[in-house]
């Protein structure tokens, strides 16, 4: 290893490190909502104040059961090989993102900005 | 003494502090996503399932691809094979009927319950996703609806009509639900049923903020309005649409040309009741906006338009929700 | 082609598949955060890569992922297009900074374990149409930074072995 791979990683784990700090920092803390998309669309949108309960939308390979509340949201059943999504259990910050790639689905955690609803 | 004092100010500032009690329940009926939120009640299961009872009976009558049992629904309507000459409709469905009939004249027949077979059409071509139906497709289609024949007591002619409530029973049903709440007393409450919401008290003395989203991708919200014991409804061509050589062609249908409506991206209502809201989105898609002011002046009634060339045009009255 | 460079070539391919399929037996990331992996294939592209040159190394690669595609995960599917993609934006790095000389092959292996990562995510934005995946970046590349350091060190070691009985 010679000096400029020292530098690399000296300089980029940091800088990685303080991205994802930024991440959390930011992270919304109140009045979550989770954005269930398929593709570019946003097909469900959840309150995750609420009790926990199941939720089911269609992906591109069938049906995609998520149970979601209590400020957390996970998927617990999907049509894929890997079933990546599924294993990768609950998400409960706005950095962290559920990706159901066979299934063109992502949940994203947002805030509904102090809005009761949106329509 | 002193206390005493203490005590009481302690106990003022934990009641003032106290947040108010908040029970949240889901329901999925008429394909949406329905959510509950009611404040301070108490008993709270057994006001959600007569919830759930009374948007399950409104989902049934107006679901027009099942049969239930013992059940004379929007299905039953169009598809039995009774020999009645009329059926006696259950007085719910006869009311929603109605209230369609009521705005098919007012709109000078752009807004109509009775096609559901155009509307068929059009799914299967949204639903493959590429090409448009001809005119000669849709008039077959519309050649094919017997009208609706309704007398003052509620009986149908048995001509098997192509009733669609789609524009009406979700937010009839959640106007039902709103009535049920309050005679329980629970008049702290939020309901939003996609695309419809009502409001009652708030929670903390406050009013309740609905945002408005823009009737595209974005999703940014391009307005907050500020209320209480109201029904806000928006109408809008962006979430069910297909894209066919450059053009967007979205759900919802203008029973003279039979083609989707173009003058706006989304139309939003406000109003107290829920069902007359869900009506009037529709019914206001379907016409200019000086139609639309006409149709309204009347009624207590606020507008908001979302022109497709991306305007924004609203009535006098929303200025007392901003 | 001489027939050692030849045969040399087939060996690294061949442990190039082996490696992606014993990586494929350990799931030890699995579930953490998906899409997270060694790359321990890698270590065949990167000897192929300083051995020989760019043109070998992206022959083992491509008819890497060709080969494992038709033996187990098939052609012309998400994953396929995932690992091509990524497979081209590390060899378009690590040839650019091989090239141009400031790291030794650890540095060289870091770039191409991150650009590995970029290219994945970037096949996945276009697949998924929604780029909030980017959010999944900066994690994914801090956990390429040691898995490229690995890989890079196991690289180097080999490398002076098989140059040896060149």
């Amino acid at each position: 290893m010679n000096k400029n791979d020292k530098l690399l990683i000296v300089f980029l784990v940091p800088i990685l490190l303080i991205i994802l700090l930024l991440f959390k920092l930011t992270s919304v803390k109140s009045n979550k909502v989770a954005n269930v998309y398929y593709e570019n669309q946003v097909i469900l949108t959840i309150d995750l104040s609420g009790e926990e309960q199941d939720y089911n939308v269609k992906g591109y390979n069938g049906n995609v059961k998520i149970k979601a509340g209590n400020g957390k949201i996970k998927v617990v059943e999907e049509t894929s090989e890997k079933h990546l999504c599924s294993k990768q259990g609950y998400i409960k910050e706005s950095y962290e993102t559920i990706v159901c790639l066979p299934n063109k689905i992502v949940i994203k955690i947002t805030s509904n900005n102090d809005l009761d609803a949106t329509l | 003494m002193k206390r005493v004092l203490k005590l009481i100010l302690i106990l003022l500032f934990i009641t003032g502090c106290s947040n108010s009690k908040v029970d949240s329940h889901n329901f999925f009926y008429m394909d949406t996503y329905i959510n509950v939120k009611i404040y301070d009640a108490e008993n709270t299961d057994s006001i959600f399932k007569e919830v759930d009872k009374i948007y399950k009976e409104y989902h049934e009558l107006a679901d027009r691809y099942h049969e239930y049992e013992g059940l004379k629904n929007v299905y039953y309507l169009k598809n039995n094979d009774s020999t009645d000459e009329i059926i006696k409709l259950d007085s719910k469905l006869c009311n929603m009927i109605k209230l369609g009939l009521d705005y098919n004249k007012k709109t000078n027949g752009s807004f109509n319950i009775n096609m559901s077979n155009i509307l068929d059409v059009w799914k299967n071509y949204r639903e493959k996703g590429e090409g448009i139906p001809t005119l000669e497709e849709l008039n077959e289609a519309k050649n094919k609806i017997n009208p609706i024949i309704l007398n003052d007591k509620c009986e149908l002619s048995n001509n098997h009509p192509s009733i669609d409530l789609g524009a009406i029973a979700k937010g009839y049903a959640t106007e039902k639900v709103g009535e049920y709440l309050r005679e329980n007393k629970v008049n702290k409450f939020i309901i939003n049923a996609g695309g419809n919401v009502l409001v009652g008290d708030h929670y903390n003395n406050d009013k309740f903020k609905i945002g408005l989203e823009k009737p595209d991708q974005t999703k940014e919200i391009y307005k907050v309005l500020k209320l209480n014991n109201k029904s806000v409804v928006t109408s809008g061509g962006y979430e069910r649409f297909y894209t066919y050589e450059g053009k967007n062609y979205h759900h919802i249908i203008d029973y003279n040309t039979m083609y989707p409506a173009n003058y706006f991206k989304s139309v939003t209502i406000i109003t107290k009741d829920s069902g007359l809201a869900d009506t009037l989105s529709t019914c206001l898609f379907l016409m200019p906006i000086e139609e639309g002011k006409k149709l309204i002046k009347d009624l207590e009634v606020d507008v908001i338009w979302y022109t497709v060339d991306d305007k924004v045009v609203t009535t006098e009255g929303i200025k007392n929700y901003e | 082609m001489e027939i050692k460079k030849i045969t040399r070539l087939s060996i690294l391919l061949s442990l190039s598949i082996v490696l992606s399929i014993v990586e494929s037996l350990i799931p030890i990331f699995n579930g953490i955060i998906p899409g997270l992996k060694i790359g321990l294939a890698n270590i065949a592209i990167m000897i192929a890569l300083y051995a020989y040159g760019i043109k070998e190394a992206v022959f083992v690669s491509i008819a890497r992922i060709f080969i494992v595609g038709i033996l187990r995960t098939g052609l012309f599917n998400i994953t396929f297009f995932f690992s091509i993609s990524g497979a081209i934006f590390s060899l378009i790095a690590m040839f650019i900074f091989k090239k141009i000389k400031i790291f030794s092959i650890i540095g060289v292996s870091i770039i191409g374990s991150i650009f590995h990562t970029i290219g994945q995510i970037l096949i996945a934005i276009l697949f998924v149409k929604n780029a909030n995946i980017l959010y999944y970046l900066p994690v994914l590349i801090l956990f390429a930074v040691p898995t490229g350091l690995l890989i890079g060190y196991i690289s180097k070691k080999s490398l002076t072995n098989f140059l040896e009985k060149k």
